[in-house]
């Protein structure tokens, strides 16, 4: 754990500012002590660095009270949900506040006139979903962390997920935002309605934000009506490329699978090695393909994905339909995480995106960069967005560490002379700002940072996320 | 211990997964709850960037041991070894509450002192006014609280049973680790097993001479005490030759078969290859040729903690059950009940709200009964009912069974 090392004067204020806190926003919202401390100190980054005091809002007037405050005395403020973040974006870099939003949970209104719902920005993700499905509706987006994280971080960060190539991502299901502002002040974007042209989308601007502008109090989410039926196909082949093909075909098809998944030798071979799943060694690449609608909707498209997959040379396909099998199937892509630290202990977890017509040449890329080099890495994820995670697995041996930083550089060099993005899904945090500026021109960076400093301009807002200059 | 819990704790990739499973963690939202906090205070103490200070045994407390994060963990991390190191650490850098460790250190390792301690405890509660259906609104010497506690048997368990009940032809002849709840409380548990398995032909041995299982004292961090009672019970069941050794407790079972292979090293695995809850054992050895007459009752069953995360036993006592009585299943049937030693004296508050999702859970069922196998469970689900006034009953899975062997007439014990 880091200590962030502040001067006098920045001590002074904390404490002025933790008195006024304790007076205005009550003692039982606030932690001070270290024991207390210390569990808000990190994200799913493992980065930890202590912050000063946590304040747990229950309510929006907490929320300005608290920033009104950190802005008097200028000190830095830290939005928190599940602390699942990938990218850093929860760890208080230069001590401070953490504002933890895990206790505005409440689910405010399940709107199925309106196919709307609102909620506070700790609910769980999976928590809506379930709420949402009883209603027969679906809140589409799907993060891997969906049980713990939170609404209000998967919305800061713009989270993606499994659903994304049929669904789109978080960003295509926010109507309306309640922010507040570092000044204290509440503002309201968007709206139930399911369009609106009026003015700038100040809705999309703050999605995916990552903290650094304002904190989320309210979210409005559109919903859709729950899928009648949903079915697993896995497709297994013994050439990489074949799997990218038949990815390809089945949406050449007109089909656009729910989840369309791709998993690399590396990833089966780690996923094999752990589980002892029952993948035979033939299996050089693997897609593991939901689909979803009606009874007559899905019975029409398995053959044909079936066949799109054999037509690129699948050597089998799987099927199935009931719960438990569908279960067995994606327990595979679930132990991924855990078989991957099988094989070393840590990793660099990257969450580029291509368009979809470069993927093979991106695999290609990684390859020639990795060569023969004594490191692992594994390929994995959304196959059908071009969305695909390059898990850079290291040792704790000497220059490990920097071998795979150096890896991971070139990766981020390739995706954006490929036309990519630096990051599909997981936010910029701390951990890629340094790459920020690979894909966003100077002059667009400067406008972001004109955006930034025009809501912030105190820079109290996540200081040390996504802008490095 | 085998694994360092120094080494242990880098193991954690603080992805936050276990936040979906800890039962205090869905009470409180504080992330001091969830294991991963933990981890992190753990961490601090190895860095020496913290020492051990009473806010800090607070977050080491509020933890039910139930082990899911375990179960879940991406990572693997043994955490069982972290929150263990910390307890320890907590008693020797803080020490022990004096009461606890009167109780461990002297009375358990003695049963004649604790039984004797128990007996005027028994003879007490005679005196104390407001029994209310079997429960009476008292704690027995060790605790304070406004709660219902059973009252403590006239006659131990282990008395009741010090000689053995002598089958000609047993099929196997096993031996019941009772427990302190079991021996003391719930006397008709053991009662029950006993029966049940002689109606199989099987004949049941109760060691006299054995002590509690060390729980109670390791989750204190006194692990000295609970290495005393480990090796004591160690020389009473080896001393018996024994096909296999059940309990009723899933606590205790936990402990004997896995936390004595820590505490007594590999030299118990052959011990530990032979212990079963007492569910598991009857499914195995007598699943098919039992029979009993399923009583006119509609049943549901909780899930114990250390039965379901610990070991990952949820079929065996469910097919007792289904072949005993109207069997249902209720919602979140292994959600934690909120029983469980130290963690419901400290943070009685949340152990309340943790009953309340029980019962509410029990009662959308429908079920007349709730079934359980551990008497922890049932001695806090009992609780949560007698404050209700409702009529659900709460009782152990094996008590069912010998209900529905008596009902259908079952007797395959050889005596002749």
């Amino acid at each position: 754990m880091k200590f962030f090392q502040k001067t006098k004067k920045e001590v002074n204020k904390h404490q002025k500012a933790l008195s006024e806190l304790i007076r205005v926003v009550g003692e039982e919202r606030i932690l001070s002590a270290i024991e207390d401390r210390i569990c808000y100190s990190y994200d799913a980054t493992r980065q930890k660095v202590l912050p000063d005091i946590v304040v747990r809002p229950a309510d929006t007037n907490d929320v300005s009270n608290t920033l009104k405050i950190a802005s008097k005395y200028k000190v830095p403020i830290y939005a928190r949900g599940a602390g699942s973040g990938l990218t850093g974006g929860a760890v208080p870099l230069m001590g401070g506040i953490v504002f933890d939003l895990k206790n505005m949970n409440r689910i405010i209104e399940i709107s199925p006139d309106d196919f709307t719902a609102t909620v506070e920005p700790g609910v769980v993700t999976k928590e809506l979903q379930d709420e949402v499905a009883k209603f027969d509706l679906f809140y589409p987006p799907d993060p891997s962390s969906a049980a713990f994280s939170t609404i209000g971080g998967n919305v800061a960060e713009c989270a993606g997920g499994i659903t994304g190539l049929k669904y789109g991502v978080t960003r295509d299901y926010i109507l309306s935002l309640e922010i507040v502002l570092p000044d204290g002040s509440v503002i309201n974007t968007g709206g139930k309605a399911l369009r609106s042209t009026t003015g700038y989308d100040l809705t999309r601007l703050f999605t995916g934000s990552e903290g650094t502008l304002g904190v989320f109090t309210k979210i409005t989410v559109k919903l859709i009506p729950k899928p009648e039926k949903i079915l697993t196909v896995a497709a297994y082949f013994s050439e990489r490329d074949d799997a990218v093909d038949a990815a390809d075909l089945i949406i050449d098809n007109n089909i656009l699978p729910r989840t369309l998944e791709f998993l690399d030798q590396m990833t089966i071979n780690a996923v094999r090695g752990y589980t002892g799943a029952d993948i035979g060694e033939d299996v050089k690449a693997l897609l593991l393909i939901d689909i979803d609608g009606t009874e007559g909707s899905i019975s029409h498209e398995v053959p044909i994905i079936e066949n799109a997959c054999r037509e690129s040379n699948a050597f089998r396909t799987k099927v199935a339909e009931t719960a438990e099998e569908r279960d067995a199937i994606w327990a595979t892509r679930r132990s991924i995480s855990p078989a991957l630290y099988n094989i070393a202990p840590h990793k660099i977890n990257e969450d580029i995106c291509v368009p979809r017509s470069k993927i093979k040449e991106m695999l290609q890329r990684v390859d020639r960069i990795k060569t023969d080099q004594p490191i692992y890495i594994a390929n994995f994820g959304h196959i059908g967005d071009g969305n695909i995670h390059v898990n850079t697995m290291y040792s704790d041996d000497p220059g490990q560490e920097e071998l795979a930083e150096s890896i991971v550089n070139k990766v981020m060099k390739e995706v954006v002379k490929l036309g990519g993005s630096i990051s599909g899904e997981h936010g910029i945090g701390n951990k890629k700002s340094q790459f920020m500026e690979l894909e966003i021109p100077s002059h667009e960076y400067e406008i972001m940072k004109k955006f930034k400093s025009y809501f912030d301009p105190k820079g109290i807002m996540n200081p040390g996320k996504m802008f490095i200059r | 211990m085998t694994t360092d819990w120094k080494e242990e704790v880098s193991k954690c990739s603080k992805c936050g997964k276990c936040q979906t499973v800890c039962p205090v963690f869905l009470e409180t939202g504080d992330e001091s709850s969830v294991s991963r906090g933990k981890i992190s205070l753990a961490e601090a103490l190895r860095d020496k960037q913290i020492v051990y200070t009473e806010r800090l045994r607070e977050h080491v407390y509020s933890c039910k041991k139930c082990m899911r994060c375990r179960k879940v963990c991406p990572s693997d991390v043994d955490y069982e070894v972290i929150i263990s190191a910390l307890l320890r650490g907590v008693a020797d850098e803080m020490g022990i509450p004096l009461m606890p460790k009167i109780i461990f250190r002297y009375m358990l390792p003695r049963r004649i002192l604790f039984d004797l301690m128990l007996k005027v405890g028994s003879k007490i509660q005679r005196f104390i006014p407001g029994k209310r259906r079997g429960q009476m609104r008292h704690l027995p010497l060790l605790f304070m609280g406004k709660r219902w506690i059973p009252t403590l048997a006239k006659k131990t368990a282990l008395k009741k049973f010090s000689t053995t009940r002598k089958l000609k032809n047993p099929k196997m002849r096993v031996g019941l680790f009772t427990g302190c709840l079991i021996n003391y409380i719930y006397v008709d548990i053991a009662e029950a097993v006993v029966d049940v398995l002689n109606r199989m032909n099987i004949e049941v041995v109760i060691p006299q001479g054995q002590l509690c299982c060390g729980t109670p004292s390791s989750t204190m961090g006194d692990h000295k005490s609970s290495k005393k009672l480990a090796e004591v019970n160690r020389e009473v069941f080896e001393s018996h030759n024994l096909d296999a050794i059940v309990s009723a407790c899933a606590t205790c079972t936990k402990s004997i078969k896995m936390d004595y292979l820590r505490t007594l090293g590999p030299s118990w695995q052959q011990m530990s290859d032979k212990i079963y809850d007492i569910s598991e054992f009857i499914e195995k050895y007598c699943g098919n040729d039992y029979k009993a007459k399923p009583i006119d009752e509609k049943v549901t069953y909780h899930d114990p903690c250390h039965l379901m995360w610990v070991r990952g036993i949820t079929e065996e006592p469910r097919d007792v059950l289904k072949k005993s009585s109207d069997f249902v299943d209720m919602d979140m049937a292994g959600s934690c009940c909120g029983g469980g030693g130290i963690f419901t004296i400290i943070h009685y508050d949340l152990t309340l709200k943790m009953l309340e999702r029980k019962v509410n859970s029990i009662e959308r069922s429908g079920a007349d009964t709730v079934a359980t196998n551990c008497p922890g469970c049932i001695m806090q689900i009992a609780d949560g009912f007698a404050g209700k006034d409702s009529k659900v009953k709460t009782t152990h899975s094996i008590q069912i069974l010998q209900k529905a062997m008596v009902n259908g007439g079952v007797d395959n014990s050889d005596t002749s």
